[in-house]
């Protein structure tokens, strides 16, 4: 899907790019925030990565993942910030090969604090506990998608119903998976 | 926003909308402002599963990047065309066909040279060069000072010819039109 969207950027739909930065717009910030530590710096980065995205993609021709290339731009506009900004970029480095199935990278948690660490442990067992009340097959679903990163035709086979049941189920799930997080955000504000 | 709608988003998340789906799904984020809160939400959840987030906080910089790249050229097929060719140089006609008449040009001389250079009466010797008693190489030079004697009929003769040729090509290919050249003439 992020190809066809790359493509009809680049045939002149910009709306197109509007939707690869509502998709992939936490993930970058969350992987600026390990080079740049200030939080409102850190979202300046990040959409400046995204602009230098758009002013590239011209050039990029879908040899690699489109996350992959977007992830470098990431990484070399931080660096750069930094660089411009007389702070030497921090020596860690996060391989770009892994950037598409980059989730808990141990270089960037260490600039989490204690506060970010309880929410996020809470909203993720929230999450789970969402996913264990969901009947059988809607939890089996969400999980072969989210955990297993199954696409919904394999999911389909390993469950063994048509790809409709599969979107359906899945949706089901994150219906749930919203109403719970909501809830602990809720909750966060009005404390 | 209907179920079909959101069931739409979700699908949307995980990747796995194409053509006119795909379109739908652009047309409802473009004109429906709950439904791209909804998008962020479900893709939130995601982030949050993963541990993409920052300190689980919800982003939003669509607004800002949206704003910045008002500014921005919007993309074509020709631009991408654009983008392809302009890794290969194409040199003009023009530079072609000068080319053409300068290796010409530059092949007639060098026929000229060698066979002046290998008239009789020009004695050639080896010589021999020797470095710490080993020998490395075997250069020949000509004995007189002159690189060809003129004052023979025959060496004259294939001079003119070269030159008059040479004033002939470099005119046809546009090469050295602005030099004039004029024929030997023996004893000159």
């Amino acid at each position: 899907m992020d190809q066809e969207l790359v493509q009809r950027v680049q045939a002149g739909d910009k709306k197109a790019f509007d939707l690869l930065v509502l998709k992939y717009q936490q993930r970058i910030v969350h992987v600026i925030t390990g080079f740049v530590h200030d939080p409102v710096e850190a979202l300046d980065v990040a959409q400046e990565a995204f602009i230098k995205a758009y002013r590239a993609i011209p050039n990029f021709r879908g040899d690699s993942a489109f996350y992959t290339w977007l992830y470098r731009i990431a990484i070399n506009t931080a660096k750069n910030y930094l660089t411009a900004a007389a702070r030497r970029p921090p020596t860690m480095d996060v391989d770009a090969a892994d950037a598409t199935n980059y989730y808990d990278a141990p270089e960037l948690k260490e600039f989490e604090t204690p506060e970010s660490n309880i929410m996020r442990n809470e909203l993720e067992q929230a999450i789970h506990q969402a996913i264990e009340d969901l009947p059988e097959d809607t939890a089996t679903a969400i999980k072969l998608r989210e955990f297993e990163g199954m696409s919904y035709e394999e999911i389909s086979q390993v469950m063994d119903c048509p790809i409709g049941t599969v979107r359906s189920r899945i949706f089901r799930a994150r219906e749930a998976i919203d109403a719970r997080v909501n809830e602990i955000m809720n909750q966060g504000e009005q404390q | 926003m209907t179920a079909n709608h959101t069931e739409l988003l979700s699908a949307l998340v995980d990747g796995e909308l194409q053509g006119q789906e795909l379109d739908k799904a652009l047309q409802l984020l473009n004109n429906n402002e709950l439904t791209r809160e909804q998008l962020q939400r479900y893709q939130f959840a995601s982030d949050v599963l993963h541990g993409n987030t920052r300190d689980n906080q919800r982003i939003d910089l669509s607004a800002s990047v949206a704003q910045a790249l008002d500014e921005e050229p919007v993309y074509s097929d020709k631009t991408k065309e654009k983008v392809n060719k302009a890794s290969v140089i194409v040199l003009p006609k023009q530079f072609w066909q000068q080319a053409a008449g300068l290796a010409m040009a530059a092949s007639i001389g060098a026929l000229a040279v060698v066979g002046v250079v290998s008239q009789p009466q020009n004695q050639l010797v080896p010589i021999r060069t020797v470095a710490n008693e080993v020998p490395v190489e075997t250069t020949t030079v000509a004995t007189t000072g002159n690189r060809w004697t003129v004052g023979e009929a025959e060496v004259a003769d294939r001079l003119n010819t070269y030159l008059v040729d040479h004033n002939e090509y470099a005119g046809a290919s546009d090469v050295f039109s602005y030099a004039r050249v004029v024929s030997y003439e023996a004893g000159q």
